[in-house]
């Protein structure tokens, strides 16, 4: 149970700078998810909180006290690894001992607490196997319940799914927020996959080129992105981003079409972000801007329309069920719903 | 359940952080290294500037040492040797080597274990009795070489004259090492990735097509390490000629090569002054060598 | 068999199957007579030697003869050398591989202040010229007095570059970081992971250098040569090498030729044989060297 601080954390490798001057606290029992592209820093600002490398600057407090120049071990945090990193000349047994052997735990406690991680986990039957002989999915849940069984302050998730195919992830996915509700420990956890992301966080952190660009629950992300970047990261398919000019009370696109916002625009606006859903597809001639569908992807649940508007860009348009109306090459005009626009200024800043 | 966690115990233990590990786990390595690499060309560098005179013991007389192996020819004499040997020998033995790796990469020859090991075998073979058992093959009396010359009314080849010495010693080394850069090869041909080879078969080239055009290019920098690792041991040629001079006293003299001249130097001329410097000097010549045929071959590349 | 081997059964292929096995099996015959003419010389008494076809044996069989004789020149010398060369080499191996092996673990698993200086070191090492390291290690070891002592042999012995270069390539791929994390985060000090962790893990390319190290020993002539100038203290090939020079310059009578190939004969028969039985081991780590480069 912890919770868990960053003060002004930086890390450099050398002059590259990979995390600069991070504040982030971490509520007790709370699931937070950081999330951003390859290269963001998200790893690296994670294993610095494992302890795994040494912050260039700042400090990292773990209930109040700081751990910034403490061990991994000491920091009393579990991690599991993207690759799982079972030692493989270990059965499962050994492997989920390993750690308390090294703490030099009495031999009794280290196999009550593994046979009681091991229930939990349905791997009984596998203790005494190498990790080569288990499937994928055992491995995972080996990788977990070696991190369990330490019974740790928190623990640290690197992108731990990344590895399994898309029915195992779905399953592994459930069965790690089972375990975040049963074990209510404080939970990082790290991953470039939005889904994962929304579903399991209490709190997203989302990062890019080394800052965190938004704190917040999944549905503030999601309803108030802070910038440009968290717009277009956070929602599948991404928001749509036009860049306008304001003018009086009215929108004014590149192509120097015009749409009614129907109260003043803030004089700073310089880009408009509107979700897929937000998008009604209208007969051609209607709406606030005109376009030629270019390509319908059909999901059977959801239809995903992309209108080419020439030197706009591309529009797409999400709607539920399988729209059968429309078909490749059909001129169109998109309505706009003006409550929900998201506008952001030149430098991609969240305004109002 | 969370949360008692494996609360740290006084340790008796020194636990070592990951700062200064990589030292401790390079320190015995390391104070060998130094000791018996470092420390001895160290000493040689300082005695190589020392003269020992008839009268008044050993002084200092600076690069004098180096200057007097520079005008040498018999440093030069040894330089020549090492050079027409290595030109004759590693081309030869890194042409058949890469020939054999790729046929027997390509699956065409039966027993192809068999052949892989038994080439590489004379490489377990120590140099002395490699070099004792071909100089046998090459006796004019004994070896069946010259036995079967005479029955077929030959006169006997004579393998350590002159002109052929060269030829006897690069024999010897090809039988030796061949077989252990083929093997090299091997394994690096067998790393390409078999799409590679799918690839090819789909574009429809032949077997020879896509081992001489795609295969070879592919293995060039295990080429160039193996190539620069022949050369530093070509020109530290010594084991084969060293006991070869006991048949052939004319032709292997003192000065045959530079590291022979400097053995002889040493413990039968009573100069391991000079000899130290002649060491140093054909320690250069290696270097100056393999960094050319570096250059060469990055130029080339370049190109 | 390759794709391309199997795309082709035409009567083309089956040409080259022919020619390219005549060629290797013509390279195999050269490999294989030099090796046989030792079997067949450590089986024919001295005169058979010079009067009988060097490679085909002679009507009288002499091995055992050749045998004894070897054993028991000079008090039974031979033997000694055997097990000198045993010793020398499998302390040098033991050490070399171990002192590899840390090296290669530290090269491959950390960063550290000064470690391109040290690869670069240990690279430009191979360069340099026997002469030039052995003969001021052997004036430095004379003023300690340790020349003529296996530690004269053994000592430089454990210095093994090629091996440091193996073993880095190798952990860097059996091994992954993430692995050694995973020990750190279970609270294992750094020597512990390595003991209880890497180690096992690096085996196959512990038992490659050990080969390549102890092959390296006991093939050694140049050291063991300046080093030691006791007759008993020698390892076979400087043994050997001169009795070859006794027989050839005629001094020790023309008896020991055959004693010599006797003598080369039961050098290279366990370097062999722990070649084929542990060809499953230097097969993969020549390997893992080779396409490191």
């Amino acid at each position: 149970m912890a919770v868990i601080e960053l003060r002004d954390i930086r890390k450099a490798f050398g002059a590259v700078e990979v995390i600069g001057r991070a504040n982030l606290t971490i509520d007790d029992g709370a699931f937070v998810i950081f999330v951003g592209p390859s290269g963001s820093g998200k790893s690296t600002l994670l294993r610095l909180v494992a302890g795994l490398e040494d912050a260039t600057a700042g400090q990292i407090l773990i209930d109040g006290a700081d751990v910034t120049h403490l061990g991994p071990a000491e920091r009393q945090l579990s991690m599991v690894f993207q690759s799982y990193a079972l030692y493989p000349t270990k059965t499962v047994r050994q492997n989920m001992s390993f750690g308390l052997e090294v703490a030099r735990l009495p031999k009794a406690e280290i196999k009550a607490r593994v046979d009681g991680v091991a229930d939990i986990l349905r791997l009984g039957d596998y203790l005494d196997r190498k990790p080569r002989a288990l499937s994928g999915g055992q491995r995972q849940r080996v990788a977990i319940g070696r991190a369990i069984v330490r019974e740790p302050v928190a623990f640290l998730f690197d992108e731990p799914l990344s590895n399994l195919d898309a029915a195992l992830r779905v399953e592994m996915r459930i069965e790690i927020a089972k375990l975040h509700q049963r074990l209510g420990a404080t939970m990082i956890y790290v991953t470039h996959d939005q889904v994962e992301a929304m579903t399991l966080a209490d709190q997203i952190v989302v990062l890019d080129k080394g800052a965190i660009q938004q704190v917040g629950t999944p549905m503030e992300l999601y309803q108030r992105p802070a910038n440009l970047f968290v717009a277009q990261f956070i929602g599948s398919p991404k928001m749509n981003v036009l860049a306008v000019r304001p003018d009086g009370s009215a929108l004014v696109f590149a192509d120097d079409s015009r749409a009614d916002f129907g109260m003043p625009v803030p004089p700073s606006l310089a880009h408009i972000g509107f979700r897929p859903e937000e998008v009604q597809l209208l007969p051609a001639g209607q709406g606030h801007l005109q376009g030629k569908v270019e390509v319908v992807e059909r999901l059977g649940s959801d239809t995903f329309v992309h209108v080419g508007l020439g030197a706009l860009g591309i529009i797409t348009s999400r709607m539920p069920g399988n729209v059968l109306t429309i078909s490749q090459g059909q001129p169109v005009g998109l309505g706009l719903t003006m409550t929900q626009l998201h506008p952001f200024s030149r430098d991609g800043i969240r305004l109002s | 359940m969370t949360g008692r966690g494996v609360k740290a115990r006084p340790r008796n233990r020194v636990i070592v952080n990951k700062t200064i590990a990589p030292y401790l786990f390079l320190a015995p390595f390391a104070l060998f290294f130094v000791a018996f690499l470092i420390v001895p060309l160290i000493y040689a560098f300082d005695i190589s500037l020392y003269k020992k005179a008839m009268v008044g013991g050993v002084r200092f007389v600076g690069f004098d040492n180096y200057t007097k192996a520079f005008a040498d020819p018999k440093f030069w004499e040894g330089v020549i040797v090492l050079f027409k040997f290595a030109f004759l020998q590693i081309p030869i033995m890194i042409a058949t080597a890469l020939v054999f790796a790729l046929i027997l990469d390509s699956g065409v020859v039966w027993a192809k274990a068999f052949f892989r090991i038994s080439f590489f075998l004379p490489y377990a073979v120590p140099a002395v009795i490699a070099t004792l058992i071909w100089s046998y093959l090459y006796g004019p009396a004994y070896g069946p070489i010259g036995q079967t010359a005479r029955f077929l009314g030959f006169e006997a080849p004579d393998f350590v004259s002159p002109e052929w010495i060269l030829g006897s010693i690069a024999n010897i080394a090809q039988w030796q090492f061949m077989g252990y850069n083929m093997i090299i090869y091997f394994a690096a041909l067998q790393a390409i990735p078999t799409d590679l080879e799918e690839a090819s078969v789909v574009d429809g080239a032949s077997a020879f097509a896509f081992a001489t055009r795609i295969k070879l290019p592919m293995i060039v920098p295990t080429i160039i390490v193996t190539v620069v690792f022949s050369i530093i041991g070509a020109l530290q040629l010594f084991t084969e000629p060293f006991l070869i001079q006991n048949m052939a006293r004319s032709v292997i003299n003192s000065n045959f090569t530079p590291n022979i001249y400097a053995y002889n130097l040493t413990f039968v001329g009573q100069q391991p002054n000079y000899a130290a410097a002649i060491s140093f000097l054909l320690g250069g010549v290696i270097a100056v060598a393999s960094y050319v045929f570096m250059l060469a071959v990055n130029r080339r590349k370049d190109r | 068999m390759s794709i391309v081997g199997k795309s082709a059964h035409s009567a083309k292929f089956r040409r080259n199957r022919w020619l390219l096995t005549a060629i290797l099996s013509l390279y195999f015959i050269y490999t294989f007579l030099p090796l046989f003419y030792v079997i067949t010389a450590a089986t024919k008494s001295n005169q058979d030697l010079f009067s009988t076809f060097g490679l085909w044996f002679a009507a009288d069989f002499q091995l055992w003869e050749n045998l004894e004789t070897l054993f028991t020149i000079q008090d039974g010398i031979f033997l000694k050398w055997m097990a000198n060369t045993a010793y020398y080499s499998s302390v040098s191996a033991i050490g070399a591989a171990l002192f590899a092996t840390f090296a290669g673990y530290a090269f491959a698993k950390y960063t550290f202040f000064g470690k391109k200086l040290m690869l670069a070191l240990v690279l430009g090492a191979v360069m340099i010229p026997q002469t030039a390291l052995v003969i001021p290690m052997f004036l430095m070891l004379s003023n300690l007095g340790l020349t003529n002592t296996p530690l004269a042999v053994i000592l430089p012995s454990l210095v093994f570059p090629p091996g440091v270069f193996l073993m880095w390539a190798y952990i860097d791929d059996a091994i992954s970081n993430e692995l050694i994390e995973a020990g750190r985060m279970d609270g294992a000090g750094e020597f512990h992971i390595f003991s209880s962790i890497a180690f096992r893990m690096l085996m196959p390319g512990f038992a490659t250098v050990l080969i390549l190290a102890f092959v390296a020993n006991w093939n050694n002539y140049f050291l063991p040569l300046v080093m030691l100038n006791k007759p008993d203290m020698f390892p076979i090939t400087v043994g050997l090498a001169q009795l070859y020079s006794t027989a050839i310059s005629g001094t020790g009578g023309v008896l020991l030729f055959t004693v010599v190939m006797t003598g080369a004969l039961v050098s290279i028969v366990p370097v062999i044989a722990a070649f084929l039985i542990m060809q499953r081991f230097w097969q993969g780590g020549l390997g893992a060297g080779g396409v490191k480069a």
